[in-house]
C-alpha cells in the first residue's frame, strides 16, 4: 500500500461509540495483517468489531454508531472508495433487516458472530469469479495485465492449473511498483510473463490479444476506479479492438457517477501545481487512481456473473431500492 | 398394476420420440432456429407430461439432463438450450409461487437478499436452503399434484407465443419505415423480415435492396425477392460487393439474425458484420427483428468456436483441380455483430436497444440454468 496520511479522529465523549476505539487504525490493522483482504472487506470487518464492542440500546442508536464510525473511516484513510462501497452496503444490509423484521438485535449478533465467515466467502467469491472468467482465456493468448490485482491473479492462475497455455505482459505500474510482484507470483507457478514499463503499453497492444485489469471500486455508469495507468491502457485497447475485461467483486459496487476523472476525490492535490523549485518526493505524490469510464470497458467479469456496464446499475437499484 | 404398465410404456414412448428427436436434430432435419425451438418446445411438453416426479427437484434435474443431450446433439444451434432453459425457469417459478402462497410470509430464513448481499447473509445456500425448506414432507404430494397442469399450461403458451411471433413483430412494420424509403436487408433468408416488410407494404410505399449473400443464400434471395416484387415493392437484388457503395442511398438496414447473445451481440448470417459496420459509418440506423426464443443468455467468450462452417464446395468448385490442392477455402455460416453496431432490436415483446438484452435475459432465464 502507498504511504498514508493518519489523522486520527477521536469520537467526542458522549457520542455513543465505545471510548478509545480507533476504527482507522483497526482498519490498518486489519488490512496489514491479511494481505488477501480487500478494502472493503477490511472496513466491514472493522465496522463487525465495533459492532461487538458496542451495546445499543435501540435501533437508531446502532445505526447512527454505524454512521459516525464509516465517517471517521472516511476521513482517515486516504483513496476512500472502494471501502466507502463495503461500508455502504454494510449499511444498507443492516438498515434493511432493521426496516424488515424490526430484529436488529439477532442481526447485530449474526453479524458480530460471523465476522470470519464473511472474510471466507470474500475470499470464495475471488475463486468463483476465477471460474466464470475461465472461458475467456484460450490457448496462445497474450494476455496484458496491469498492477497487482489479486482477482486477476486468481484467475490466471486458475487457468495455469487448468493447463491452458498463455503469456502475460505485465505493468511495472510505478510510482508503486506492483506490477513486479504480480510477475513474481505468475512466474512462481509456471507462466511465462514479461514486465514492461507503464510507458510500452503503445507498443505492446498490438501483440496482445486481450486485456485483463483489477478494479478498486465499480461506479454506477459500470466505469471503473483504479490504479493510474489504467485509463490509458483502456484508450489504448479501445484504440487496437482489443477487449478488455474487468475482474471485480460484487462488494466492490459503489454508488458514485462520476462523469470526467476529476469528479473524485482529489487525494493527490499536489499533482494540480506547478513549481519553478525541484521536490523531493514529486514522483511520490503523483495521482494513485484514475478512472476509466464504462465505454471502453468491454465486460466485467464479476461473482454474480459476466456483466455488461448496464447491468452494474441494475445490481446497485436493487440493492438501494426501497 | 395397469397404470403402472402404462406408465413404462409411456417412458418408452418418451424414448423412442427423445431419440427419434436427436437423431433428426443431428442430421439437419429440423433445421433453423424457429423449426428446432417449437420442435424443442414439443418435445419438452411431451416429456413433462410423460415423467412422474415426488419432488419437484427431480423434474428439473430430469429436464436438465434431457436438455444437455439435446443441445449436444446440435451445439450451435442456440435456440433449443434457450427454449430449454425458459421452460425450467417457468417450472422454478411455478414451484417458488406455490412455496410463497404456501408458507405464510414464507422469508424468515432469507430476508430480501440480491445477490450482493449474499456476502453478509445468513443462509450459506441460498437458493437450495429455499427449495428444499420450502417443501415439508406434507405438503410435497399437494404441490406435485398441483403443479403439472399450470407448468404444462406455460409450455403451451410458450409455443403459442412462438407461433405468434411473427404476427407481432410485423404490427410493428408499419411505424419503422418511412415513406418512399430505401430498406437494405442483408439477410433474405429471415421469414420474420419478409412478413415485416410484406405487413408495411400493405400502407406503405418503399424500396428495398436485397443483398445476394453469395454462395449460401442465392436461392433464398431470389425467393424472397419474388415475393416481395409479388406484393408490390419496388425490389432490387445488389451483390455482396456493391453495399458500401450504395449505402449513402440507404434509409435503414433490416435484418433478421440466428441468435442474440447476453451482451447484445447478434449471430447473424455471414456477411452481416460487414453490412453493418457500412451502415454504421453512414450512420445508417441498423434494426434487428427477432423473435424471444432466439436470445440466449450465452455470453460470447469466444466467437469463433460459435462460427458454424458450411460447405467449403460453394466457394470453390471440387472440380477446380489446380487450386483445390494449394489454397484453404472457409465458408463460415454465421458472422458475429458486437453490439456496438445494433441500434434497435425489435423482439415480440417490443423494441429494445442492444445494451437493454441482460435484463430481458435476467428476467426470462435463471442464473442456475445457464449451464445445463
Amino acid at each position: 500500500m502507498a504511504p498514508l496520511e493518519t489523522s486520527p479522529l477521536r469520537s467526542p465523549p458522549d457520542s455513543g461509540a465505545a471510548d478509545g476505539f480507533d476504527i482507522v487504525a483497526t482498519y490498518r490493522k486489519f488490512l496489514d495483517e491479511d494481505p488477501d483482504m480487500t478494502m472493503p472487506v477490511a472496513a466491514i470487518e472493522s465496522l463487525v468489531v465495533l459492532l461487538s464492542q458496542t451495546e445499543p440500546t435501540t435501533a437508531s442508536e446502532l445505526m447512527d454508531t454505524l454512521a459516525k464510525a464509516v465517517t471517521e473511516l472516511k476521513k482517515g484513510v486516504k483513496n476512500s472508495i472502494s471501502l466507502s462501497a463495503g461500508c455502504d452496503m454494510f449499511q444498507r444490509f443492516v438498515l434493511r433487516n432493521i426496516q424488515e423484521y424490526g430484529d436488529w438485535e439477532a442481526c447485530r449478533r449474526h453479524l458480530v458472530k460471523n465476522g470470519g465467515l464473511f472474510l471466507e466467502r470474500a475470499k470464495a467469491s475471488r475463486y468463483k469469479i476465477a471460474e466464470l472468467g475461465l472461458p475467456f482465456i484460450q490457448d496462445d493468448d497474450t494476455i496484458l495485465i496491469h498492477s497487482h490485482s489479486r482477482a486477476v491473479t486468481e484467475l490466471l492462475l486458475l487457468a495455469a492449473r487448468r493447463h491452458i497455455r498463455f503469456r502475460v505482459y505485465i505493468t511495472e505500474s510505478r510510482p508503486t511498483g506492483e506490477g513486479l510482484s504480480s510477475a513474481k507470483t505468475l512466474r512462481d507457478n509456471g507462466i511465462p510473463a514479461r514486465v514492461i514499463v507503464d510507458g510500452a503499453v503503445g507498443w505492446a497492444i498490438q501483440k496482445v490479444d486481450k486485456v485483463f485489469i483489477g478494479a478498486e471500486g465499480v461506479a454506477e455508469s459500470g466505469g471503473i476506479i483504479n490504479r493510474i495507468g489504467t485509463y490509458q491502457i483502456a484508450v489504448l485497447a479501445k484504440d487496437s479492438n482489443k477487449p478488455l475485461y474487468v475482474v471485480a467483486e460484487s462488494h466492490k459496487f459503489v454508488r458514485l457517477f462520476p462523469l470526467s476523472p476529476f469528479d473524485l476525490p482529489n487525494e493527490s492535490p499536489n499533482a494540480s501545481t506547478f513549481t519553478t523549485e525541484a521536490e523531493d518526493d514529486e514522483i511520490q505524490s503523483s495521482p494513485l487512481l484514475d478512472f476509466t469510464s464504462d465505454n471502453l470497458i468491454t465486460a466485467l467479469i464479476t461473482d454474480i456473473g459476466v456483466l455488461t456496464s448496464s447491468g452494474v446499475s441494475e445490481e446497485l437499484i436493487k440493492m438501494w431500492y426501497d | 398394476m395397469s397404470t403402472v404398465g402404462t406408465h413404462i410404456s409411456k417412458e418408452k414412448d418418451l424414448n423412442t420420440q427423445i431419440e427419434s428427436f436427436v437423431a433428426q436434430i443431428k442430421r439437419r432435419q429440423i433445421q433453423g432456429s424457429y423449426n428446432v425451438a417449437l420442435a424443442t418446445a414439443q418435445l419438452l411438453l411431451r416429456a413433462v407430461s410423460a415423467t412422474r416426479w415426488t419432488h419437484i427437484d427431480q423434474l428439473i434435474t430430469q429436464i436438465k439432463v434431457l436438455g444437455k443431450r439435446l443441445q449436444s446433439a446440435q451445439p450451435r444451434e442456440l435456440a433449443c438450450g434457450n427454449i430449454i432453459r425458459r421452460v425450467l425457469s417457468l417450472i422454478r417459478e411455478e414451484s417458488e409461487d406455490t412455496n410463497d402462497s404456501e408458507s405464510g410470509d414464507g422469508a424468515a430464513n432469507s430476508p430480501l437478499i440480491t445477490s450482493m448481499f449474499s456476502l453478509l447473509s445468513a443462509n450459506d445456500e441460498y437458493d437450495s436452503t429455499r427449495m428444499s425448506q420450502g417443501l415439508g414432507d406434507g405438503t410435497s404430494r399437494s404441490v406435485k399434484r398441483d403443479l403439472k397442469p399450470y407448468i404444462i399450461e406455460g409450455i403451451q403458451e410458450l409455443i403459442d407465443e412462438l407461433r405468434s411471433i411473427d404476427e407481432s413483430i410485423a404490427g410493428m412494420g408499419v411505424e419503422m419505415i418511412h415513406e418512399n424509403e430505401t430498406i437494405l436487408t442483408p439477410t433474405p433468408n429471415s421469414r420474420t423480415v419478409l412478413k415485416f416488410l410484406l405487413r408495411a407494404a400493405q400502407k406503405r410505399k418503399f424500396t428495398v435492396l436485397v443483398v445476394e449473400v453469395f454462395p449460401n443464400d442465392v436461392e433464398k434471395t431470389h425467393e424472397f425477392a419474388l415475393k416481395l416484387a409479388g406484393a408490390g415493392i419496388e425490389t432490387t437484388v445488389i451483390t455482396d460487393a456493391m453495399v458500401y457503395s450504395i449505402m449513402g442511398r440507404v434509409g435503414k438496414v433490416i435484418l433478421g439474425t440466428n441468435a442474440v447473445l447476453a451482451n447484445g451481440g447478434l449471430l447473424a448470417s455471414a456477411g452481416a458484420t460487414m453490412i453493418c459496420q457500412c451502415a454504421n459509418v453512414h450512420r445508417t440506423p441498423v434494426v434487428v427483428c427477432t423473435g424471444l426464443y432466439k436470445l440466449s443468455p450465452m455470453y460470447p467468450f469466444d466467437i469463433e468456436s460459435l462460427i458454424e462452417v458450411g460447405d467449403t464446395g460453394k466457394v470453390l468448385e471440387f472440380e477446380d483441380g489446380s487450386l483445390v490442392d494449394k489454397v484453404n477455402v472457409v465458408n463460415p455460416l454465421y458472422d458475429y455483430v458486437p453490439p456496438e453496431s445494433v441500434d434497435l432490436c425489435i423482439t415480440n415483446m417490443g423494441g429494445y436497444s442492444p445494451s437493454f438484452m441482460y435484463r430481458l435475459v435476467l428476467d426470462h432465464y435463471r442464473q442456475e440454468d445457464v449451464t445445463l
